[in-house]
């Protein structure tokens, strides 16, 4: 089999094959347990052109 | 779906079509990866979409975090702004931008004309893959795996980031890819083995990072001045509704937020 340059993890390659309910359980189960680093991330920016809160010293 | 930031996008085009998903949720809609615990949109770039979208913000009891106003004076020249609310005990954060990055006004009203529908209305993958050209090195891997879902074999030529792809696409297509080299130079060098087509394109890569990061450094520093007053500004808008937060961002954005950075 010829080799590929890969980008992503299996994982993420993997969610075409699930069904939409499927997608939707995954992602709700990624997101609540994303919500471990709320505190982490309190004062970072991940889209636009702000980067970081500066009512956090933090 | 009972992904909230999918029926937030239903809710802000509640009549007609006013906000496009964005970014990583647009790229969880394509299936690609789930990587962002934020929903982003491009807005219509019209006062009655952002008064309706401020109104939907506030019933989900939505607050201003740092950021310009929802307003088209600062939206218009490339601003963002940024809500977040707490529901079902997920912390959801809403940016918005009218003028996404690297997007040309041409592309832009074509999207707005016919956007993907998915279970939202999306970006489409070349804008994606625009707006993916951040000064994050992750999200160069999307921008790779976007363009092996392109059906297009020029559009695949144009963001490939995979020697290998690009050196089979340009013997499949070898005009279409002499013709995309005006936009793309290193495509004029497939020639070459694949050890040194991988050295372009991650020269290509950092010069497009650093391109970002100059862009992102003149908002920043074109936002000092707001940035100076926003710890005091926050605890005054932390009492206010919605509505009458936003009122008092734009009188205050106005002083101290240049509307072109």
């Amino acid at each position: 089999m010829e080799r590929r340059d890969e980008f992503l993890s299996e994982e993420d390659l993997d969610l075409v094959n699930l069904s939409v309910e499927e997608l939707d359980l995954y992602w709700r189960l990624w997101l609540t347990q994303a919500q471990i680093t709320n505190d982490m991330d309190r004062a970072a920016y991940s889209h636009g052109v702000f980067d970081r809160d500066p009512a956090f010293s933090d | 779906m009972d992904n909230p930031y999918i029926r937030l996008t239903h809710e802000f085009n509640d009549g007609r079509l006013r906000a496009i998903l964005a970014s990583g949720q647009a790229v969880v809609l394509y299936r690609l990866a789930i990587m962002s615990k934020d929903g982003d949109w491009i807005l219509r770039e019209e006062a009655e979409a952002l008064t309706h979208v401020i109104a939907t913000l506030a019933r989900h009891g939505a607050r201003y975090r740092y950021g310009a106003p929802l307003d088209l004076r600062w939206l218009a020249h490339g601003w963002s702004a940024h809500l977040e609310f707490n529901e079902g005990g997920l912390r959801l954060r809403c940016d918005f931008v009218t003028r996404p990055p690297r997007v040309e006004p041409e592309t832009l009203r074509a999207l707005w004309a016919a956007p993907v529908q998915k279970e939202a209305p999306v970006v489409s993958l070349p804008v994606l893959a625009e707006i993916k050209k951040t000064n994050r090195e992750k999200d160069y891997a999307v921008i790779g795996e976007l363009a092996r879902r392109m059906d297009d074999p020029r559009l695949e030529l144009l963001y490939s980031r995979s020697a290998r792809d690009l050196k089979r696409l340009a013997a499949e297509h070898p005009t279409v890819a002499q013709e995309a080299a005006t936009e793309r130079p290193l495509l004029a060098r497939l020639r070459e083995g694949r050890e040194e087509i991988e050295r372009l394109l991650d020269l290509e890569r950092r010069a497009l990072m650093r391109k970002n990061e100059d862009r992102l450094d003149r908002y920043l520093e074109a936002a000092r001045p707001w940035g100076a007053e926003w710890p005091r500004l926050s605890k005054e808008l932390a009492g206010q509704p919605l509505a009458e937060a936003h009122e008092t961002m734009v009188v205050k954005a106005a002083e101290l937020l240049p509307e072109k950075a």
